[in-house]
């Protein structure tokens, strides 16, 4: 017998300390209430008699006193939370795994998965042995441990009610490498997966996970198979019509029998398309809807089954997107007059175009203040404008590159084409009469985008304080460039590159995954506004929300402060606003097939046991019961005068 | 308007009106003296007086009722000589008429620090008790001596007649507060050797003696009063509420002793008590002492009007 609570020292204290108390407060007990009567003598006979029995009396109440040092026995003792040495090294050690990927959102079973999974965890809980110690950890994208090691029932029932279902895959390797490493060095560890077992192979970029010692067990949790799910869903606007988009979705039959769906496709709620289709068992199948006008800002797809019913599994029967919002750019154009330049301009109806003289720039502009973008047609500012700008064939000390020696016949030998500005565009054959080599500041963070001959760059991209720049270093009246479709593409995607309204643009985040959402802030910090309602700080780091996303659904991402400042330009979606959405999309987290056995390390899980319900090794619990009857036993007896 | 309210009018313009209400109201009410102006207090034995009253005596005199003849004797009042008998048979007899006398009535009130147990129902009964024989008495022209005693005779009432008389009564018994232990006989006997005059003696008390009862009343049956017994009685003190371990201490000699309530001891308790009750009847019984016993819990006029009237003490 060993004491888990407190030493024998402490115990000793505590019952000479308290015990002391109980027989002072017994003492004061027995100072007899007193009671007036109006005529003594009639009670006298009646005492005489009642002498003769004192001595039962005192022994009577003495057994008050020692029914009440027991009772404090009992619950010294009970502090000491008592337990026999052999139950306690015999303990286990457990980490369960509740799995919380989207899988385990199915219906299959009542009231779902996840929940059946709970109420398992809760009868192991409730089975634990005295000894046992347990640890629930949520396994979804990463794991999250939900409360200590310990092995107190309702601490791990709290934890237990802390699990939430989400709608991305679970991490299986990492789980397991959690597990293994909070069980390292720890006798009789077991690890409990509970999951329908959908949790990929137990292998990450470190190799196959090694269980060692530790048991794993498994409990598989529900029965169905039927689910349709989408699995791709991506959408764009046109860059050269962005009144208009194009929608890529991709459904997958992951059941065993034919299933007929309908697929609706709704812009800003509205429903833009509505087609039935039929797929066989395992098949995926693609749809592209070209040429979609009608929506603004959100996209959605919905599946049901054309009989009204859902699948098994209603979490993937939903994805999401935003189209990138559309605003009018406002373009100043400094220049003496360049007709290709205007048409350009003209082609995208989103621009709203200003032209100027560079005299009436000077005089009038102050700065490009209040325009998104300035281009400045063989005109170099003194100092720089208060705007992104596009300087074509620029000069002298104005302007943000140095401009170097003239070159002849220069073209672009050498491209970036990762760069947006000159996405969807080619270049290699545009001929240039003659242009200057540009110098980039390497250290400011210029890039060369375009370079003649390896070492004359004479296309340099880059940004000087809050304000993007690109350098063209010819005039394009000068080449062919204006003759080509690459002329107008290079302005838009240069306009898009300085307003952020990138053709990269990511319609949709899918679940699991850390997301870096841009924003255009100092903020270290942005405030996350969730699908299901309430918010969420997320730190920024190098310009981007960093966020393991686990919900499907839009999401708005606010900055830090809550308004532009002159200096910083406006983001894509607002004022320091950025919304996007997030989608599971994942073909193997649809395929809900309940798994029946769990392979780790060559190992095949085995099946929980060791838990019976009712039975407690605590010691404790039962004294503090015995201490109860025994209060009840007092009570009793003092009100039935037997031991009064 | 009730006899009382009549008097108490009288006696408000002669004094104040306001300590006469409150008199009233400590004691009686208006239909409750109504009832009792038709009662009178009946004797079991006839008793010399000194003045004329209603009650009969064995002293002939100048009432008004015929009792006897006697022979004439020089000095005898010409006026009662009977004329009729000396012309029929030439004897001059006098004519002998029953005198009608008042009675004496001693009401004595145990005042005993018992008497104000338990809230003092019981001094409060007697108070009562004595307030209505003292209106009674008075009604019928008796003499009217209210007396408290303890272990002796502590206030005095001096004997007084007449209705008018009964506000009196009420202030003396306000005034009266419990004190002190009892013993009867010592009492009893300084209330004889203070009172020559015999005559009915009524003992208003719970009896509660720690000499004995009997000593009281037998210096009364005596010392050739009529004694009269209101024994008076509260039922809550037969089943006291007590339970486990306390001290008892008696509250007029403040003796102490400790006891541990149990029902067992309770119902000997009340065997005892039942007991003492039965003594106290037994006593009065075989010595003929009137004997009445006053339940505090009874309602008052019920006891004066059919209980008083059953054992024989009004007619």
């Amino acid at each position: 017998m060993i004491f888990a609570g407190l030493g024998f020292a402490q115990l000793a204290a505590i019952f000479g300390v308290v015990g002391a108390a109980v027989v002072g407060l017994y003492v004061l007990r027995l100072r007899r209430r007193t009671v007036a009567i109006p005529f003594s003598p009639l009670w006298q006979k009646i005492l005489k008699d009642k002498d003769a029995t004192t001595l039962f009396s005192r022994l009577k109440r003495l057994l008050s006193l020692l029914l009440q040092l027991a009772l404090l026995a009992l619950l010294v003792f009970a502090l000491g939370d008592p337990r026999a040495a052999a139950t306690l090294v015999k303990g286990r050690t457990l980490v369960v795994l509740v799995d919380a990927s989207a899988s385990m959102q199915a219906t299959d079973v009542s009231p779902n998965r996840l929940e059946v999974a709970k109420n398992e965890v809760k009868a192991m809980i409730r089975g634990l042995g005295g000894a046992d110690r347990m640890l629930i950890a949520q396994m979804d994208a990463m794991v999250t441990p939900l409360g200590p090691m310990s092995g107190d029932t309702s601490e791990l029932e709290r934890a237990l009610d802390q699990v939430k279902a989400t709608d991305a895959r679970a991490d299986f390797p990492r789980a397991l490498r959690f597990a293994t490493d909070t069980l390292r060095n720890v006798e009789l560890g077991e690890i409990v997966v509970v999951s329908d077992g959908n949790l990929g192979p137990p292998l990450d970029a470190s190799g196959p996970v090694h269980l060692g010692d530790d048991k794993l067990s498994f409990v598989s949790v529900g029965t169905g198979k039927r689910n349709v799910g989408i699995t791709q869903f991506s959408v764009r606007r046109y860059p050269l019509d962005k009144s208009r988009y194009e929608v890529m979705l991709e459904v997958t039959n992951t059941g065993p029998e034919q299933q007929d769906i309908e697929l609706s496709l709704l812009g800003d709620g509205n429903v833009v398309d509505l087609t039935k289709l039929r797929l066989m068992p395992g098949e995926r199948l693609p749809r592209f809807y070209p040429n979609l006008s009608g929506a603004s800002r959100t996209l959605e797809a919905k599946l049901a089954n054309v009989d009204g019913t859902h699948d098994d599994l209603p979490a993937d029967d939903h994805a999401y997107a935003l189209l990138p919002e559309r605003r009018r750019a406002k373009v100043l154009v400094v220049s003496e007059g360049n007709t290709y330049l205007e048409a350009a301009l003209l082609l995208d109806e989103y621009l709203e175009v200003t032209q100027v003289s560079p005299t009436d720039y000077v005089n009038k502009q102050a700065g490009g203040s209040g325009f998104d973008v300035v281009v400045f047609d063989r005109v170099t500012p003194a100092s720089p404008p208060k705007a992104h700008a596009l300087y074509l064939d620029p000069r002298g000390p104005g302007s943000p590159v140095k401009v170097d020696t003239e070159l002849t016949a220069p073209g672009f030998d050498k491209i970036d084409r990762k760069h947006p500005i000159v996405r969807f565009t080619a270049l290699d054959d545009v001929n240039v009469a003659h242009g200057h080599k540009l110098v980039p500041d390497l250290a400011a963070g210029d890039k060369v985008v375009g370079a003649f001959g390896g070492t004359s760059p004479i296309l340099v991209a880059g940004s000087r304080g809050a304000y993007k720049f690109v350098a063209v270093g010819f005039d394009v009246r000068d080449s062919d460039l204006p003759l080509r479709v690459a002329w107008p593409l290079f302005l838009l995607n240069t306009v898009n590159f300085f307003t952020d309204e990138d053709a990269r643009y990511i319609s949709s985040f899918r679940t699991g995954d850390v997301w870096r959402v841009p924003v255009s802030t100092q903020a270290t910090e942005a405030t996350l506004a969730l699908p299901g309602g309430g918010t969420e700080r997320v730190p920024v780091h190098e310009g981007r929300a960093v966020y393991l996303g686990e919900r499907a659904g839009f999401y708005e991402l606010t900055a830090g402060d809550s308004a532009a400042t002159p200096e910083q330009p406006s983001p894509i979606n607002g004022a320091n606003k950025t919304a996007f959405a997030a989608n599971l999309l994942d073909a193997e987290e649809s395929t809900i097939a309940p798994v029946p056995e769990l392979v780790v390390d060559g190992k095949t899980a085995g099946k929980v046991e060791g838990f019976h319900v009712g039975v407690r090794r605590e010691i404790w619990i039962y004294l503090l019961l015995a201490a109860v009857l025994l209060t009840a036993l007092e009570w009793a007896t003092y009100h039935r005068r037997i031991t009064v | 308007m009730g006899l009382l309210e009549s008097l108490r009018n009288s006696f408000s313009r002669r004094s104040d009106a306001s300590h006469a209400r409150g008199d009233k109201e400590d004691l009686f009410d208006d239909d409750f003296q109504r009832k009792l102006d038709y009662l009178a207090i009946v004797s079991r034995r006839v008793f010399a007086g000194r003045m004329r009253a209603e009650r009969r005596t064995k002293k002939t005199g100048s009432g008004v009722e015929f009792a006897d003849h006697r022979e004439y004797q020089p000095g005898d009042d010409f006026r009662y000589l009977d004329w009729n008998v000396y012309q029929r048979f030439d004897k001059l007899l006098l004519r002998l008429f029953e005198e009608e006398e008042d009675l004496a009535i001693y009401l004595i009130v145990d005042a005993s620090g018992s008497m104000a147990f338990g809230g003092g129902d019981k001094l409060r009964y007697a108070k009562r008790v004595c307030a209505a024989l003292a209106y009674v008495g008075l009604a019928n022209l008796d003499r009217v001596c209210i007396v408290s005693t303890s272990d002796r005779v502590m206030m005095r009432m001096a004997e007084t007649r007449g209705k008018a008389r009964i506000f009196k009564v009420f202030r003396f018994l306000r005034e009266l507060e419990s004190a002190g232990t009892t013993d009867l006989g010592d009492a009893l006997k300084t209330f004889v050797a203070q009172h020559k005059r015999r005559g009915l003696a009524v003992l208003i008390s719970d009896l509660y003696d720690p000499q004995g009862f009997e000593r009281g009343i037998n210096v009364l049956r005596y010392n050739k009063f009529d004694p009269f017994v209101v024994h008076i009685v509260d039922k809550t003190e037969e089943k006291p509420k007590l339970f486990g371990d306390v001290l008892l201490y008696d509250c007029e000699t403040g003796d102490e002793r400790e006891v541990t309530v149990t029902p067992k001891v309770l119902a000997r308790f009340r065997e005892e008590y039942e007991k003492y009750i039965h003594d106290i009847d037994r006593f009065c019984a075989t010595r003929q002492v009137p004997y009445v016993r006053a339940d505090v819990s009874v309602a008052f006029d019920e006891l004066i009007l059919r209980v008083f009237r059953r054992g024989g003490f009004l007619r």
